[in-house]
């Protein structure tokens, strides 16, 4: 999808401080060139499946579709290097980076996969690298703490705000801001200024043309394709491989925490409204007079107040259905996988595997893809907590 | 041109308006109110810690415009600094229309030049201040002087609020020059201006300053802000 002068209808555009300009010009042009050249893209995806290990398998989950009466599908992005989908994105952006000559690359986290896949690209690339994370993260994904700072990245605290994404990205802007010169702001998510949005987008089409791929190959597309949504990068990754198809029903899953009231989750599209926020005009979980509603999720990678801007337009659109899951449905998904298919899934993935399994009903008979985003590793202390609560 | 940035309602209504008062009396020619956003990423922390202390205490943007108003017959050029998202979940026609004549113009860190022509064409009739960066190329300056604002505001440092500028950097020094040179409005100087010989050399090489971060520190001491308005002055 690209950007028509940074948006999408009335979403997106360039909403930061004045100093970044030429950097996003410059980033713009980088990207175009990078992406229209062809060696370029040969490297990129190079690295993508002789390091990355791309393709991923799309894996028909037979135990869960005989005991739920449709057909699970599920794209394995759990089996990347480095465990979810965020490494085409950090392999494609550190690439651009180099291809820029920059010496320096930041990046937030929030579940730390996207702080991982950046360490662990700037240490093939050679690049020095800082990722920004909230404290509260820090402590509840340590064992992705522990292998950035193996790779060599310096991990920040973050301990305004929340301490968690949000405040992450705020912090990373600021350096930003101070470093313009020779330093790329790596950013995780389809979200931020224009490039952005665009750029990692088209970083995580891949796995969209690899499932279609796979479909077309069996000879009929799915009905559903399920992804879950915090920022909206796996999503938009997927999604992009069925846009044109108006048979493929697209869901997008978001956080709906414990409960639905302001605070209680993060469920950006399903109850927010439009708004300026990071970079980008979108939709925003926030108050009457405009200030960022706090937002929870049992999953890290998920407890954003913003989204894409894609999103939005898509959800005005009225292509992708957006919608929401609670804490505990996804923690329900979760050990079903573990237990039904011996995969232990990423608990921002689970949102989107409860979303479909906790709506057997519609899907009866039905061919349904879910991106399996990530993988669990990183959870393992949460579940541990969480099973600790339920005794 | 000689002004000071004060967080809005900070921290209370009847002290910040003494702050304010004291700023007009102490000569400056104009006040910059902030209007809190709570994830306001061109600040520093201590600009930013007024910010969240402010609404954490339930100071609304409604507040503090009300404060502005009330605040009209004091003889200061007035101008509201704010990010994107305040005016616009208020509604941007909205916001301008209630604040016409109080306001010489607003400033919007996250409202960059080529963004403020969006909020034109979405009904905001205010001026919008529009930035000038170390990073500013000439081939921008066409776009700044399109603004209806009569003054630009450079900001002199590459970092946010609480930075210090270094005025004894040949870059600065041209940077401020060719945006001199290329156009007519007075060119004020933002971010990084923290003493009475910063304050110098910004009047030198500019058309004035804006002290934010050393200002906001004293909010809670009246009495230290006084004398610290008559240091620079
Ligand atoms: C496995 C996994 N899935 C999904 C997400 C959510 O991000 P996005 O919505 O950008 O895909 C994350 C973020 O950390 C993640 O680690």
């Amino acid at each position: 999808m690209r950007a028509n002068k940074g948006f999408y209808g009335e979403y997106g555009g360039q909403f930061v401080p004045e100093i970044l300009m030429p950097a996003l010009d410059e980033l713009e042009e980088a990207y175009r060139a990078f992406a229209a050249d062809d060696s370029s893209m040969q490297e990129f995806h190079r690295y993508l499946s002789e390091y990355a290990g791309r393709p991923t398998p799309v894996y028909h989950s037979k135990n869960i579709s005989a005991a739920c009466g449709f057909e699970l599908y599920l794209k394995r992005e759990d089996l990347l290097h480095t465990g979810a989908h965020k490494v085409n994105n950090t392999i494609g952006q550190a690439l651009l980076a180099k291809f820029m000559g920059k010496k320096r690359i930041i990046a937030e986290t929030g579940a730390g996969q996207h702080g991982v896949a950046t360490a662990t690209a700037a240490a093939l690339f050679g690049l020095k690298c800082r990722v920004y994370m909230g404290s509260v993260d820090i402590e509840r994904q340590m064992p992705n703490v522990k292998k950035m700072e193996l790779l060599g990245a310096e991990v920040f605290p973050v301990d305004d705000g929340l301490r968690t994404l949000k405040d992450a990205i705020s912090a990373a802007l600021k350096d930003w801001v101070t470093n313009v010169i020779d330093t790329h702001y790596l950013l995780g998510t389809v979200a931020g200024p224009h490039p952005f949005p665009e750029m990692v987008a088209f970083f995580h089409a891949v796995t969209g043309t690899e499932a279609r791929g796979y479909f077309t190959t069996k000879g009929a597309l799915p009905d559903y394709v399920v992804a879950c949504v915090g920022g909206g990068s796996n999503a938009m990754g997927i999604f992009q491989g069925f846009l044109d198809d108006p048979g493929v029903t697209l869901v997008g899953v978001e956080a709906g925490g414990r409960s639905l009231a302001p605070g209680g989750n993060a469920a950006t599209l399903t109850l927010g409204t439009p708004g300026i926020f990071q970079g980008a005009l979108s939709y925003l979980l926030q108050n009457d007079s405009g200030q960022v509603v706090d937002v929870h999720s049992v999953s890290a990678g998920l407890d954003y107040p913003g989204i894409g801007p894609q999103h939005g337009y898509l959800k005005d659109a009225g292509r992708v259905r957006y919608t929401s899951v609670s804490d505990d449905q996804a923690l329900s998904a979760f050990h079903e996988l573990v237990r039904r298919e011996g995969i232990i899934p990423a608990l921002e993935s689970s949102h989107a595997l409860a979303w479909a399994l906790d709506n057997a009903g519609e899907l009866r008979g039905k061919r349904v893809l879910v991106n399996l985003s990530g993988r669990g590793d990183k959870d393992l202390g949460i579940i541990e907590q969480q099973n600790g609560v339920k005794r | 041109m000689k002004g000071i940035y004060l967080v809005g309602c900070y921290p209370d209504a009847d002290t910040f308006t003494r702050s304010f008062a004291a700023v007009a009396e102490a000569g400056f020619d104009f006040l910059e109110v902030g209007i809190p956003f709570n994830d306001p990423i061109a600040d520093g922390p201590v600009i930013a810690g007024a910010i969240h202390e402010s609404l954490a205490r339930g100071v609304s943007p409604s507040h503090v415009m009300e404060n502005i108003e009330s605040l009209s017959h004091i003889p200061i050029k007035k101008y509201a600094m704010t990010y994107a998202n305040i005016i616009h979940a208020y509604g941007i026609p909205e916001f301008s229309k209630r604040m016409t004549g109080l306001l010489e113009g607003v400033i919007i860190p996250d409202i960059p030049n080529r963004m403020a022509r969006l909020f034109r064409e979405k009904g905001f009739s205010l001026p919008i201040v529009p930035f000038a960066t170390l990073e500013t190329r000439e081939s921008d300056m066409a776009m700044l002087n399109e603004s209806e604002s009569n003054i630009i505001y450079f900001v002199g440092v590459r970092g946010i609020t609480g930075s210090k500028s270094d005025f004894t950097t040949p870059e600065l020094v041209e940077k401020i020059r060719m945006i001199k040179d290329n156009t007519d409005k007075k060119v004020i100087i933002g971010f990084g201006i923290k003493t009475g010989s910063d304050a110098r050399q910004a009047c030198a090489l500019g058309d004035g300053y804006v002290v934010g971060t050393e200002a906001v520190m004293r909010q809670k001491k009246p009495e230290a802000l006084k004398a610290y308005l008559r240091s620079l002055i």
